[in-house]
């Protein structure tokens, strides 16, 4: 009894509409479509302006602490 | 955490960071301008973020809330105008998923914003359900209702899990509901 009613007390509001079930089947095919969706674009060669740009801010960065240093000299 | 360990962490990330964007805005090209502001407000935040938590979540979280708050309506505007990504983007090899990508695609851009990202965010990122309420700012709950709601969604514009796929079943049960009668009538 005690250990049903443990299972039962669900933090997340457990028996509500998030326990609607879905034929197996179909919840796996639409996994893997978004997962083949997001991958594609992962996988995808990265445009190389943001690597420009985040060197750019590097290069900002330690020319700043390069002059705060001088400026302590 | 020096520059160059923080600039490194959000190198790796970009790829990420543009499949969410692009899941967000529906274009690829609005993802990128979301990409690089994403990158400059961390740029400019990084004393903000705490080593050892996920970089992944807490770049996740700045880039929606630059969705929300500057891109949302200029998404509507440049769909309009080019149609969506999902016509635009050359399919790249993979044939064995079991649904058409670009198929997919239009059908994701049709469910609402609050659905479609989280469903990205659980379905497809990696990151967990905590993670995922706590970018959102709701309830693990609410997370779990919605990625149950934009699931059903889905499979309704799609047309699957509907009457079409319970074809053979609903065949083999009809057969077997006419040998009971037939049984019954001898």
């Amino acid at each position: 009894m005690s250990t049903i009613e443990t299972g039962m007390a669900d933090p997340a509001g457990g028996q509500d509409e998030a326990e609607i079930f879905m034929d197996p089947k179909v919840q796996e095919s639409i996994g893997r479509s978004l997962k083949a969706h997001y991958d594609d674009i992962v996988n995808a060669p990265v445009p190389d302006k943001f690597l420009v740009l985040l060197a750019q801010l590097e290069a900002q960065e330690n020319r700043a602490a390069g002059d705060s240093a001088d400026e302590r000299h | 955490m020096s520059a160059t360990e923080f600039k490194d962490g959000l190198i790796k990330e970009i790829p990420n960071l543009r499949a969410f964007a692009a899941s967000l805005s529906g274009s690829m090209q609005l993802a990128d301008d979301l990409v690089q502001d994403t990158l400059l407000k961390a740029w400019g935040n990084s004393e903000k973020f705490e080593p050892g938590t996920s970089l992944r979540a807490w770049l996740f979280t700045i880039l929606r809330n630059t969705y929300y708050s500057l891109y949302r309506k200029r998404g509507r505007e440049v769909q309009d105008s080019e149609g969506t990504y999902a016509e635009r983007l050359a399919v790249r090899g993979n044939q064995e998923s079991h649904l058409d990508l670009a198929d997919f695609r239009k059908a994701l851009a049709k469910l609402p914003e609050e659905q479609r990202e989280v469903l990205i965010m659980v379905g497809a990122t990696g990151l967990s359900y905590e993670e995922t309420a706590e970018i959102c700012g709701v309830a693990i709950g609410t997370i779990k209702s919605r990625v149950n709601r934009a699931r059903t969604k889905l499979a309704e514009l799609l047309s699957i899990g509907g009457l079409d796929d319970l074809g053979p079943d609903r065949q083999s049960a009809a057969a077997l509901q006419r040998a009971g009668s037939e049984i019954v009538n001898i």
